[in-house]
């Protein structure tokens, strides 16, 4: 009940403040049921049932909770065809402090790794499951949207998604160099993870 | 209602006495963002030492592009008659390593315009090598994000339709003593290797202009080594010598064996 009147209290206080919503989309996207399996990149929902949508200010309020980051971001992929003395240098700049689990959001996700992920977030919370956790990737990506369902279904109280990612944060604030999850990328075959 | 009323008042007034919210001291990226360079000149230039000279070379970018996949960059060299190549690198990319011109007897490389795709908010870099083989280098930040991984926005094969075909275009009529600008259009997709099929989620392999060699009668103009980072459809603005022969040949090969060869007469002049 006390996570509804936050959320409501939350909506109505964008909506006294005349603030856009942070998942501004030229078209009305429905929520869809379960996890999104369509096309990772598009226009994503305004909402997320049972749990908060949260734009820059949000996050930023958010932060003294020290809520758990989880940056979602699909890893740089090494082009076939790029030859082989070319340097390749894949480098990832999130939130400071975020933990990187490189297409943690994509659906389906094998069983593995879809188990890795909760036992992941799991220990990141230390087993509280009202504990604060924000999902994100980028703008217009349904990773951290389909993370942030994951988490809901799994019974986290209080999960946030913010849609406008790494690009909503860097714009004026900085970010940091991070390397994926050591736990996570080890969970299962690299294919898997890279989807 | 109560309680929403509550939550709300509470929420303004920790809004209301919220301090400013402050800029974080950029001294952790800073440091971050300066081996990341270090790393990539070790990777390109090896020992050799590269002088920070923001006279030498100008970079104009947008501070943020409207396009991430299409980032206009224009690199302007201050003494032209000492310049022997110059390097362009995007640090953030994961191929950092954007293009290298090499100009001949026939340029007047006094000014590079390209368009590159960004991948995320980073310093680029623009290397110049000069005759006596000094390098200077002078860098911008440029906020733009996702272009090496955005989707084309149509299928494989409409994106690759015509590839090969080239026009030159000069600016203007030739003046005696002026050097000749033209503009070199390329249709090629140019795909980066990064962008992911929506549909299949399959990623479409990098094609890319390897080699462009522009010459004008038997002298070179410019040679270019260019990679996935340079945005489809490439455009090149560059300059001759006043006094340049034609026709101007384009020759330009890609990784996957496309060679595609084209001559362009010059503008006759008015005089």
């Amino acid at each position: 009940m006390r996570v509804i009147a936050r959320a409501t209290a939350l909506t109505a206080l964008g909506l006294l403040l005349g603030a856009a919503g942070p998942a501004d989309s030229p078209v009305n996207v429905p929520e869809p049921d379960g996890l999104y399996t369509g096309p990772p990149r598009g226009y994503t929902p305004a909402t997320l049932k049972g749990a908060t949508v949260i734009d820059r200010e949000g996050l930023e309020k958010l932060l003294p909770d020290k809520p758990v980051l989880i940056d979602v971001v699909l890893a740089d992929h090494r082009p076939a065809g790029l030859p082989a003395d070319r340097p390749w240098l894949p480098t990832h700049r999130s939130i400071p402090g975020a933990v990187w689990m490189p297409g943690a959001g994509a659906a389906p996700l094998a069983p593995e790794k879809e188990e890795a992920f909760l036992r992941r977030v799991a220990e990141l919370t230390g087993g509280d499951r009202a504990k604060p956790i924000v999902t994100f990737c980028r703008p217009e990506c349904w990773g951290s949207w389909n993370a942030g369902k994951r988490l809901v279904a799994a019974g986290y109280s209080r999960v946030h998604w913010f849609p406008l990612g790494v690009e909503g944060w860097q714009d004026d604030h900085d970010t940091a160099v991070v390397k994926p999850d050591r736990a996570w990328a080890e969970s299962g075959e690299g294919r898997a993870a890279e989807r | 209602m109560k309680r929403l009323m509550l939550a709300l008042s509470l929420t303004l007034s920790a809004l209301a006495l919220a301090p400013a919210p402050v800029r974080a001291g950029a001294t952790d990226t800073d440091e971050e963002r300066a081996a990341r360079w270090s790393e990539i000149k070790t990777s390109i230039f090896g020992d050799r030492k590269v002088e920070a000279s923001e006279s030498a070379v100008t970079i104009d970018a947008p501070a943020r592009a409207l396009d991430a996949a299409l980032v206009p960059i224009g690199l302007t060299l201050a003494d032209k008659g000492s310049v022997k190549g110059l390097y362009f690198v995007i640090d953030d990319n994961p191929s950092p390593y954007a293009a290298h011109f090499t100009f001949g007897p026939a340029a007047d490389p006094g000014e590079i315009k390209l368009r590159v795709r960004v991948n995320n908010y980073t310093n680029v870099h623009a290397v110049v090598e000069t005759k006596d083989g000094r390098l200077l280098e002078s860098a911008k930040f440029v906020k733009a994000s996702g272009g090496c991984s955005a989707p084309m926005g149509m299928s494989d094969e409409e994106a690759m339709k015509g590839m090969g075909e080239m026009r030159l275009k000069f600016a203007g009529e030739p003046q005696a003593g002026k050097p000749v600008e033209a503009t070199l259009m390329i249709r090629h997709p140019n795909f980066s290797g990064m962008q992911m099929n929506q549909i299949t989620r399959d990623y479409t392999p990098a094609r890319y202009i390897e080699k462009l060699d522009v010459t004008s009668g038997d002298q070179l103009v410019f040679h270019l080594d260019g990679d996935i980072s340079i945005a489809s459809n490439p455009v090149i603005n560059f300059a001759m010598r006043p006094d340049i022969q034609g026709p101007i040949k384009v020759v330009a090969s890609d990784n996957q064996g496309g060679r595609w060869e084209h001559s362009f007469p010059l503008p006759s002049a008015s005089n």
